[in-house]
Protein backbone atom coordinates (compact mmCIF):
# COMPACT_ATOMS: atom_id res chain seq x y z
CA UNK A 1 0.00 0.00 0.00
CA UNK A 2 2.76 2.41 1.07
CA UNK A 3 4.87 1.20 -1.81
CA UNK A 4 2.15 2.12 -4.30
CA UNK A 5 1.72 5.50 -2.69
CA UNK A 6 5.44 6.19 -2.89
CA UNK A 7 5.58 5.08 -6.51
CA UNK A 8 3.04 7.76 -7.29
CA UNK A 9 5.70 10.34 -6.42
CA UNK A 10 7.74 9.22 -9.41
CA UNK A 11 4.77 9.75 -11.68
CA UNK A 12 4.09 13.25 -10.38
CA UNK A 13 2.97 15.65 -13.09
CA UNK A 14 6.08 17.51 -14.18
CA UNK A 15 4.16 20.77 -14.20
CA UNK A 16 4.21 20.75 -10.38
CA UNK A 17 8.01 20.69 -10.54
CA UNK A 18 7.96 23.49 -13.10
CA UNK A 19 5.74 25.53 -10.80
CA UNK A 20 8.00 24.89 -7.82
CA UNK A 21 11.07 26.00 -9.77
CA UNK A 22 9.27 29.08 -11.08
CA UNK A 23 8.39 30.10 -7.50
CA UNK A 24 11.93 29.41 -6.28
CA UNK A 25 13.38 31.53 -9.11
CA UNK A 26 10.94 34.41 -9.07
CA UNK A 27 10.40 34.89 -5.34
CA UNK A 28 13.98 36.08 -4.58
CA UNK A 29 13.93 38.31 -7.67
CA UNK A 30 10.77 40.01 -6.41
CA UNK A 31 11.96 40.11 -2.80
CA UNK A 32 15.76 39.61 -2.44
CA UNK A 33 16.83 37.54 0.55
CA UNK A 34 20.36 38.95 0.57
CA UNK A 35 22.26 35.72 1.17
CA UNK A 36 25.97 36.45 1.67
CA UNK A 37 28.51 35.46 -0.98
CA UNK A 38 30.95 33.92 1.46
CA UNK A 39 33.94 32.89 -0.62
CA UNK A 40 35.85 34.14 -3.64
CA UNK A 41 37.14 31.32 -5.82
CA UNK A 42 40.86 31.15 -6.57
CA UNK A 43 40.32 31.54 -10.33
CA UNK A 44 38.11 34.64 -9.98
CA UNK A 45 40.63 36.14 -7.57
CA UNK A 46 43.46 35.43 -10.05
CA UNK A 47 41.51 37.08 -12.87
CA UNK A 48 40.94 40.15 -10.71
CA UNK A 49 44.54 40.32 -9.51
CA UNK A 50 45.89 40.04 -13.05
CA UNK A 51 43.69 42.84 -14.35
CA UNK A 52 44.42 44.93 -11.27
CA UNK A 53 48.17 44.73 -11.80
CA UNK A 54 48.14 45.91 -15.42
CA UNK A 55 49.69 49.40 -15.67
CA UNK A 56 47.21 52.20 -16.38
CA UNK A 57 46.98 53.12 -20.06
CA UNK A 58 47.63 49.58 -21.29
CA UNK A 59 45.43 48.10 -23.98
CA UNK A 60 43.11 45.22 -23.06
CA UNK A 61 41.21 43.31 -25.74
CA UNK A 62 37.76 42.03 -24.83
CA UNK A 63 36.26 39.29 -26.95
CA UNK A 64 32.59 39.20 -25.95
CA UNK A 65 31.18 36.09 -27.55
CA UNK A 66 27.82 35.32 -26.01
CA UNK A 67 24.24 35.86 -27.06
CA UNK A 68 21.03 36.38 -25.10
CA UNK A 69 20.72 32.66 -24.31
CA UNK A 70 23.67 32.86 -21.90
CA UNK A 71 23.16 36.49 -20.99
CA UNK A 72 22.10 36.01 -17.32
CA UNK A 73 25.45 34.40 -16.52
CA UNK A 74 27.84 36.17 -18.88
CA UNK A 75 26.51 39.71 -19.21
CA UNK A 76 27.18 40.52 -15.52
CA UNK A 77 30.69 39.08 -15.92
CA UNK A 78 31.35 41.32 -18.92
CA UNK A 79 29.92 44.38 -17.17
CA UNK A 80 32.07 43.77 -14.09
CA UNK A 81 35.29 43.21 -16.06
CA UNK A 82 34.74 46.24 -18.31
CA UNK A 83 34.01 48.32 -15.20
CA UNK A 84 37.25 47.11 -13.64
CA UNK A 85 39.21 47.97 -16.80
CA UNK A 86 37.79 51.50 -16.87
CA UNK A 87 38.36 51.89 -13.14
CA UNK A 88 42.01 51.03 -13.72
CA UNK A 89 42.20 53.52 -16.64
CA UNK A 90 42.97 50.80 -19.15
CA UNK A 91 42.25 51.22 -22.84
CA UNK A 92 39.60 48.79 -24.04
CA UNK A 93 39.10 47.19 -27.44
CA UNK A 94 36.09 44.97 -28.13
CA UNK A 95 35.67 42.28 -30.76
CA UNK A 96 33.03 39.61 -31.20
CA UNK A 97 32.57 36.46 -33.24
CA UNK A 98 28.93 35.92 -32.31
CA UNK A 99 26.37 37.95 -34.27
CA UNK A 100 23.89 37.93 -31.39
CA UNK A 101 26.46 39.54 -29.14
CA UNK A 102 26.53 42.89 -30.92
CA UNK A 103 23.35 44.13 -29.22
CA UNK A 104 24.59 43.08 -25.80
CA UNK A 105 27.88 44.89 -26.38
CA UNK A 106 25.92 48.02 -27.29
CA UNK A 107 24.01 47.71 -24.01
CA UNK A 108 27.23 47.49 -21.97
CA UNK A 109 28.88 50.45 -23.68
CA UNK A 110 25.75 52.58 -23.60
CA UNK A 111 25.93 52.42 -19.81
CA UNK A 112 29.36 51.64 -18.36
CA UNK A 113 31.69 54.20 -20.04
CA UNK A 114 29.49 57.09 -18.84
CA UNK A 115 30.04 56.00 -15.22
CA UNK A 116 33.79 56.58 -15.63
CA UNK A 117 33.76 59.47 -18.13
CA UNK A 118 35.24 57.33 -20.88
CA UNK A 119 34.81 58.21 -24.53
CA UNK A 120 34.25 56.13 -27.64
CA UNK A 121 37.41 56.27 -29.72
CA UNK A 122 39.53 57.82 -26.99
CA UNK A 123 39.24 55.26 -24.19
CA UNK A 124 37.50 52.36 -25.90
CA UNK A 125 36.76 51.06 -29.36
CA UNK A 126 34.20 48.54 -30.59
CA UNK A 127 35.10 46.62 -33.70
CA UNK A 128 32.45 45.14 -36.00
CA UNK A 129 31.34 41.51 -35.85
CA UNK A 130 33.51 39.01 -37.71
CA UNK A 131 32.39 35.47 -38.47
CA UNK A 132 35.62 33.55 -38.79
CA UNK A 133 37.44 33.66 -35.48
CA UNK A 134 40.39 31.49 -36.50
CA UNK A 135 41.28 33.80 -39.39
CA UNK A 136 40.79 36.95 -37.30
CA UNK A 137 42.85 35.66 -34.37
CA UNK A 138 45.67 34.69 -36.70
CA UNK A 139 45.56 38.00 -38.57
CA UNK A 140 45.68 40.05 -35.38
CA UNK A 141 48.97 38.38 -34.56
CA UNK A 142 50.69 40.42 -37.26
CA UNK A 143 48.48 43.45 -38.01
CA UNK A 144 44.98 43.81 -36.61
CA UNK A 145 44.18 46.61 -39.08
CA UNK A 146 44.31 43.98 -41.83
CA UNK A 147 40.94 42.81 -40.49
CA UNK A 148 39.70 45.74 -38.42
CA UNK A 149 40.58 48.77 -40.53
CA UNK A 150 37.40 50.52 -39.34
CA UNK A 151 35.56 50.51 -36.02
CA UNK A 152 31.86 49.76 -35.61
CA UNK A 153 30.95 53.34 -36.52
CA UNK A 154 33.02 53.28 -39.70
CA UNK A 155 35.89 55.44 -38.39
CA UNK A 156 39.44 54.70 -39.48
CA UNK A 157 40.74 52.52 -36.63
CA UNK A 158 44.38 53.61 -37.13
CA UNK A 159 43.59 57.24 -36.35
CA UNK A 160 41.64 56.60 -33.14
CA UNK A 161 43.51 57.79 -30.00
CA UNK A 162 42.59 54.58 -28.17
CA UNK A 163 44.53 52.56 -30.76
CA UNK A 164 47.72 54.61 -30.47
CA UNK A 165 50.70 52.24 -30.49
CA UNK A 166 48.53 49.15 -30.88
CA UNK A 167 49.21 47.01 -33.92
CA UNK A 168 49.11 43.39 -32.77
CA UNK A 169 49.12 41.18 -29.69
CA UNK A 170 52.56 42.40 -28.64
CA UNK A 171 50.93 45.73 -27.80
CA UNK A 172 48.18 44.21 -25.67
CA UNK A 173 48.46 43.57 -21.95
CA UNK A 174 45.61 41.08 -21.74
CA UNK A 175 42.94 39.30 -23.74
CA UNK A 176 39.63 38.70 -21.96
CA UNK A 177 37.20 36.30 -23.58
CA UNK A 178 33.72 35.97 -22.16
CA UNK A 179 31.86 33.28 -23.99
CA UNK A 180 29.21 30.60 -23.93
CA UNK A 181 31.00 28.77 -26.75
CA UNK A 182 34.36 27.05 -27.18
CA UNK A 183 35.98 30.23 -28.54
CA UNK A 184 37.97 30.57 -25.31
CA UNK A 185 39.83 27.36 -26.24
CA UNK A 186 40.80 28.99 -29.53
CA UNK A 187 42.04 32.15 -27.79
CA UNK A 188 44.30 29.95 -25.67
CA UNK A 189 45.53 27.82 -28.58
CA UNK A 190 45.78 30.38 -31.40
CA UNK A 191 46.75 33.45 -29.38
CA UNK A 192 47.77 32.84 -25.76
CA UNK A 193 50.23 30.05 -26.47
CA UNK A 194 51.51 31.20 -29.85
CA UNK A 195 51.90 34.93 -29.21
CA UNK A 196 52.53 34.70 -25.48
CA UNK A 197 49.58 36.92 -24.55
CA UNK A 198 47.91 36.49 -21.15
CA UNK A 199 44.34 35.25 -21.50
CA UNK A 200 41.55 35.47 -18.92
CA UNK A 201 38.18 33.82 -19.45
CA UNK A 202 34.58 34.06 -18.41
CA UNK A 203 32.35 31.07 -19.11
CA UNK A 204 29.02 29.53 -18.13
CA UNK A 205 28.95 27.47 -14.94
CA UNK A 206 28.32 24.29 -16.90
CA UNK A 207 31.48 24.62 -18.98
CA UNK A 208 33.72 25.87 -16.15
CA UNK A 209 35.07 22.44 -15.07
CA UNK A 210 36.39 21.85 -18.60
CA UNK A 211 38.96 24.64 -18.25
CA UNK A 212 40.83 23.03 -15.35
CA UNK A 213 43.78 21.89 -17.52
CA UNK A 214 44.33 25.42 -18.89
CA UNK A 215 44.22 26.92 -15.40
CA UNK A 216 46.66 24.40 -13.98
CA UNK A 217 49.21 25.13 -16.69
CA UNK A 218 48.59 28.91 -16.40
CA UNK A 219 47.52 29.06 -20.04
CA UNK A 220 44.54 30.84 -18.52
CA UNK A 221 45.46 33.44 -15.92
CA UNK A 222 42.03 33.37 -14.35
CA UNK A 223 38.46 32.29 -14.96
CA UNK A 224 34.99 33.43 -13.98
CA UNK A 225 32.38 30.69 -13.88
CA UNK A 226 28.69 31.44 -14.28
CA UNK A 227 26.66 33.87 -12.23
CA UNK A 228 28.69 33.07 -9.11
CA UNK A 229 31.84 34.14 -10.95
CA UNK A 230 30.13 37.41 -11.86
CA UNK A 231 29.02 37.93 -8.25
CA UNK A 232 32.56 37.24 -7.04
CA UNK A 233 34.07 39.75 -9.46
CA UNK A 234 31.44 42.33 -8.55
CA UNK A 235 32.30 41.94 -4.89
CA UNK A 236 36.03 42.22 -5.71
CA UNK A 237 35.56 45.50 -7.56
CA UNK A 238 32.99 46.57 -4.96
CA UNK A 239 30.31 47.24 -7.57
CA UNK A 240 27.30 44.99 -6.89
CA UNK A 241 25.34 44.25 -10.05
CA UNK A 242 23.12 41.65 -11.67
CA UNK A 243 25.45 38.82 -10.63
CA UNK A 244 25.05 39.67 -6.95
CA UNK A 245 21.31 40.16 -7.18
CA UNK A 246 20.85 36.89 -9.09
CA UNK A 247 22.72 34.82 -6.52
CA UNK A 248 19.62 34.38 -4.32
CA UNK A 249 17.69 32.70 -7.12
CA UNK A 250 20.73 30.61 -7.95
CA UNK A 251 21.05 29.52 -4.31
CA UNK A 252 17.50 28.34 -4.01
CA UNK A 253 17.35 26.71 -7.45
CA UNK A 254 20.51 24.69 -6.74
CA UNK A 255 19.12 23.57 -3.42
CA UNK A 256 15.84 22.60 -5.05
CA UNK A 257 17.72 20.37 -7.51
CA UNK A 258 19.58 18.71 -4.63
CA UNK A 259 16.42 18.20 -2.60
CA UNK A 260 14.60 16.71 -5.59
CA UNK A 261 17.44 14.31 -6.40
CA UNK A 262 17.73 13.23 -2.77
CA UNK A 263 13.97 12.83 -2.39
CA UNK A 264 13.65 10.63 -5.44
CA UNK A 265 16.56 8.44 -4.29
CA UNK A 266 15.28 8.10 -0.73
CA UNK A 267 11.91 7.04 -2.14
CA UNK A 268 13.69 4.57 -4.40
CA UNK A 269 15.56 3.08 -1.42
CA UNK A 270 12.40 2.72 0.64
CA UNK A 271 10.58 1.03 -2.27
CA UNK A 272 13.47 -1.33 -2.85
CA UNK A 273 13.77 -2.53 0.74
CA UNK A 274 10.11 -2.43 1.69
CA UNK B 1 38.49 15.26 -66.61
CA UNK B 2 39.56 13.13 -63.65
CA UNK B 3 42.75 15.22 -63.47
CA UNK B 4 40.73 18.43 -63.10
CA UNK B 5 38.18 16.98 -60.70
CA UNK B 6 40.50 14.90 -58.50
CA UNK B 7 44.22 15.50 -58.90
CA UNK B 8 44.19 19.31 -59.03
CA UNK B 9 42.00 19.80 -55.91
CA UNK B 10 44.10 17.22 -54.03
CA UNK B 11 47.26 19.03 -55.07
CA UNK B 12 45.86 22.42 -53.95
CA UNK B 13 44.85 20.95 -50.58
CA UNK B 14 48.28 19.41 -50.10
CA UNK B 15 50.26 22.53 -51.04
CA UNK B 16 48.06 24.93 -49.05
CA UNK B 17 47.89 22.52 -46.09
CA UNK B 18 51.65 22.04 -45.89
CA UNK B 19 52.40 25.74 -46.40
CA UNK B 20 49.92 26.74 -43.67
CA UNK B 21 51.31 24.13 -41.31
CA UNK B 22 54.88 25.25 -41.97
CA UNK B 23 54.04 28.95 -41.62
CA UNK B 24 52.83 28.33 -38.06
CA UNK B 25 56.40 27.42 -37.08
CA UNK B 26 58.33 29.81 -39.34
CA UNK B 27 58.43 33.41 -38.06
CA UNK B 28 59.29 34.90 -41.44
CA UNK B 29 57.83 37.92 -43.29
CA UNK B 30 56.72 35.76 -46.22
CA UNK B 31 54.94 33.27 -44.00
CA UNK B 32 53.21 36.12 -42.11
CA UNK B 33 52.11 37.70 -45.42
CA UNK B 34 50.88 34.31 -46.60
CA UNK B 35 48.84 33.78 -43.42
CA UNK B 36 47.39 37.31 -43.72
CA UNK B 37 46.33 36.63 -47.29
CA UNK B 38 44.83 33.30 -46.33
CA UNK B 39 42.94 34.88 -43.42
CA UNK B 40 41.35 37.40 -45.77
CA UNK B 41 40.38 34.67 -48.22
CA UNK B 42 38.95 32.62 -45.37
CA UNK B 43 36.75 35.53 -44.31
CA UNK B 44 35.48 35.99 -47.86
CA UNK B 45 34.75 32.28 -48.25
CA UNK B 46 33.01 32.31 -44.86
CA UNK B 47 30.73 35.15 -46.02
CA UNK B 48 29.75 33.12 -49.07
CA UNK B 49 29.18 30.07 -46.87
CA UNK B 50 26.75 32.17 -44.81
CA UNK B 51 24.91 33.19 -47.94
CA UNK B 52 24.78 29.60 -49.14
CA UNK B 53 23.43 28.47 -45.77
CA UNK B 54 20.77 31.16 -45.85
CA UNK B 55 19.64 30.22 -49.36
CA UNK B 56 19.52 26.57 -48.36
CA UNK B 57 17.49 27.38 -45.22
CA UNK B 58 15.00 29.49 -47.17
CA UNK B 59 14.69 26.87 -49.90
CA UNK B 60 14.07 24.09 -47.39
CA UNK B 61 11.34 26.06 -45.57
CA UNK B 62 9.82 27.25 -48.84
CA UNK B 63 9.40 23.58 -49.79
CA UNK B 64 7.74 22.82 -46.46
CA UNK B 65 5.28 25.66 -46.94
CA UNK B 66 4.51 24.90 -50.58
CA UNK B 67 3.95 21.18 -49.83
CA UNK B 68 2.03 21.97 -46.65
CA UNK B 69 3.95 19.32 -44.70
CA UNK B 70 3.33 18.80 -40.97
CA UNK B 71 4.09 21.96 -39.01
CA UNK B 72 4.51 24.07 -42.15
CA UNK B 73 3.10 27.06 -40.28
CA UNK B 74 6.26 27.21 -38.16
CA UNK B 75 8.30 27.68 -41.31
CA UNK B 76 6.59 31.02 -41.85
CA UNK B 77 8.28 32.25 -38.69
CA UNK B 78 11.68 31.65 -40.27
CA UNK B 79 10.87 34.39 -42.78
CA UNK B 80 9.11 36.59 -40.23
CA UNK B 81 12.06 36.33 -37.82
CA UNK B 82 14.55 37.01 -40.57
CA UNK B 83 12.71 40.04 -41.86
CA UNK B 84 12.04 41.24 -38.30
CA UNK B 85 15.79 41.57 -37.75
CA UNK B 86 17.26 42.22 -41.19
CA UNK B 87 14.91 45.00 -42.35
CA UNK B 88 15.49 47.17 -39.23
CA UNK B 89 19.24 46.39 -39.42
CA UNK B 90 19.39 47.70 -42.97
CA UNK B 91 17.24 50.73 -42.19
CA UNK B 92 19.35 51.71 -39.17
CA UNK B 93 22.72 50.86 -40.70
CA UNK B 94 23.31 48.21 -38.05
CA UNK B 95 23.07 50.71 -35.18
CA UNK B 96 21.00 49.83 -32.18
CA UNK B 97 21.27 53.15 -30.44
CA UNK B 98 21.52 56.69 -31.73
CA UNK B 99 21.99 59.55 -29.25
CA UNK B 100 21.10 57.24 -26.39
CA UNK B 101 17.80 56.19 -27.97
CA UNK B 102 16.87 52.76 -29.23
CA UNK B 103 16.59 52.44 -32.99
CA UNK B 104 14.19 50.04 -34.66
CA UNK B 105 17.01 47.48 -34.75
CA UNK B 106 17.67 48.00 -31.04
CA UNK B 107 13.99 47.44 -30.35
CA UNK B 108 13.94 44.26 -32.46
CA UNK B 109 17.07 43.00 -30.74
CA UNK B 110 15.81 43.69 -27.21
CA UNK B 111 12.21 42.71 -27.59
CA UNK B 112 12.28 39.98 -30.25
CA UNK B 113 15.68 38.29 -30.53
CA UNK B 114 16.76 38.79 -26.92
CA UNK B 115 13.45 37.66 -25.49
CA UNK B 116 13.06 34.62 -27.75
CA UNK B 117 16.63 33.43 -27.37
CA UNK B 118 16.63 33.84 -23.58
CA UNK B 119 13.28 32.08 -23.31
CA UNK B 120 14.49 29.09 -25.31
CA UNK B 121 17.49 28.66 -23.01
CA UNK B 122 15.54 29.34 -19.82
CA UNK B 123 13.04 26.61 -20.64
CA UNK B 124 15.96 24.16 -20.44
CA UNK B 125 16.31 24.85 -16.71
CA UNK B 126 12.79 23.58 -16.09
CA UNK B 127 13.41 20.39 -18.04
CA UNK B 128 16.75 19.80 -16.30
CA UNK B 129 15.18 20.05 -12.84
CA UNK B 130 12.30 17.79 -13.83
CA UNK B 131 14.71 15.26 -15.39
CA UNK B 132 16.99 15.37 -12.34
CA UNK B 133 14.05 14.32 -10.17
CA UNK B 134 12.85 11.61 -12.52
CA UNK B 135 16.09 10.15 -13.85
CA UNK B 136 18.97 10.71 -11.43
CA UNK B 137 18.71 7.31 -9.73
CA UNK B 138 21.57 5.75 -7.80
CA UNK B 139 21.43 2.20 -9.07
CA UNK B 140 25.14 1.34 -9.13
CA UNK B 141 28.41 2.23 -7.40
CA UNK B 142 29.42 4.40 -10.36
CA UNK B 143 26.13 6.29 -10.16
CA UNK B 144 26.77 6.83 -6.44
CA UNK B 145 30.22 8.33 -7.11
CA UNK B 146 28.68 10.58 -9.78
CA UNK B 147 25.95 11.62 -7.37
CA UNK B 148 28.46 12.36 -4.61
CA UNK B 149 30.62 14.54 -6.88
CA UNK B 150 27.58 16.34 -8.29
CA UNK B 151 26.18 16.83 -4.79
CA UNK B 152 29.37 18.44 -3.48
CA UNK B 153 29.78 20.61 -6.59
CA UNK B 154 26.20 21.87 -6.54
CA UNK B 155 26.40 22.54 -2.82
CA UNK B 156 29.72 24.35 -3.09
CA UNK B 157 28.71 26.47 -6.05
CA UNK B 158 26.27 28.57 -4.05
CA UNK B 159 26.84 30.49 -0.84
CA UNK B 160 23.83 28.90 0.87
CA UNK B 161 25.31 25.46 0.18
CA UNK B 162 28.58 26.60 1.73
CA UNK B 163 26.74 27.71 4.84
CA UNK B 164 24.93 24.35 5.06
CA UNK B 165 28.25 22.49 4.60
CA UNK B 166 29.90 24.51 7.36
CA UNK B 167 26.94 23.85 9.66
CA UNK B 168 26.80 20.10 9.06
CA UNK B 169 30.41 19.21 8.31
CA UNK B 170 32.31 22.08 9.88
CA UNK B 171 33.79 19.63 12.41
CA UNK B 172 35.84 18.00 9.62
CA UNK B 173 37.78 21.30 9.18
CA UNK B 174 37.55 20.79 5.41
CA UNK B 175 35.64 23.55 3.65
CA UNK B 176 33.44 22.71 0.67
CA UNK B 177 35.65 25.00 -1.46
CA UNK B 178 38.69 22.85 -0.66
CA UNK B 179 36.81 19.67 -1.54
CA UNK B 180 35.64 21.21 -4.82
CA UNK B 181 39.16 22.44 -5.52
CA UNK B 182 40.41 18.87 -5.19
CA UNK B 183 37.63 17.38 -7.37
CA UNK B 184 38.27 20.00 -10.05
CA UNK B 185 42.07 19.83 -9.92
CA UNK B 186 42.54 16.08 -9.75
CA UNK B 187 39.83 13.75 -11.13
CA UNK B 188 38.09 16.36 -13.33
CA UNK B 189 41.34 17.67 -14.85
CA UNK B 190 42.65 14.13 -15.37
CA UNK B 191 39.49 13.15 -17.26
CA UNK B 192 39.35 16.37 -19.25
CA UNK B 193 43.03 16.20 -20.15
CA UNK B 194 42.59 12.63 -21.43
CA UNK B 195 39.66 13.74 -23.58
CA UNK B 196 41.61 16.77 -24.89
CA UNK B 197 44.65 14.68 -25.81
CA UNK B 198 42.42 12.15 -27.56
CA UNK B 199 40.58 14.84 -29.53
CA UNK B 200 43.85 16.56 -30.48
CA UNK B 201 45.46 13.35 -31.72
CA UNK B 202 42.29 12.63 -33.72
CA UNK B 203 42.34 16.13 -35.22
CA UNK B 204 46.04 15.87 -36.15
CA UNK B 205 45.56 12.47 -37.79
CA UNK B 206 42.48 13.64 -39.73
CA UNK B 207 44.28 16.80 -40.87
CA UNK B 208 47.28 14.80 -42.09
CA UNK B 209 44.95 12.36 -43.87
CA UNK B 210 43.28 15.30 -45.67
CA UNK B 211 46.60 16.97 -46.53
CA UNK B 212 48.03 13.77 -47.99
CA UNK B 213 44.85 12.88 -49.86
CA UNK B 214 43.97 9.77 -47.86
CA UNK B 215 40.72 11.28 -46.61
CA UNK B 216 38.70 12.50 -49.61
CA UNK B 217 35.10 12.59 -48.43
CA UNK B 218 35.04 16.42 -48.46
CA UNK B 219 35.35 16.27 -52.26
CA UNK B 220 31.94 14.63 -52.68
CA UNK B 221 31.03 11.41 -54.49
CA UNK B 222 31.63 12.40 -58.14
Amino acid sequence: MLKEKLEKFFKIDRRWIFLLLAIVLFAPIMKPIGLPNKTISRDAQNAYTFMDNIPAGSFVLFSLDYDPSTRPELHPQAMAMVRHAFKRDLRVGVVTFIAGSTGLISQIFAKVPGEYNKGNGTDYVIFPYQANYAAVMTQMGSDLYGIYDKDQDGRDARTLPVMKGVKNYKDMALVVDITGTSILDQWVAFVGDKFNVPVVGGVTAISQPGYGPYLQTKQLKGLLGGMKGAAEYESLIKEPGKGTSGIDSLNLAHLLVLILIMTSNIILLIIRYL
Amino acid sequence: MKFIKKQIPLMIVMVVGLLTLASYYVPNKHSVDYIELLSKWENIVMAFAFLLGLISLFYSHYNKISRKTDGWGYSLFVYIGFLGMVVPAMMNGGRQMVDGRLTMLGWSFNYIYNALSATMFAVLAFYIVSTAYRSFRIKSKQAFVLFLAAFVLILGKVPLGQIIWDFLLGWTHATVSEVIEWIMSVPAVAGKRGIMIGISIGAIVTSLKIIFGIERQYMGKD
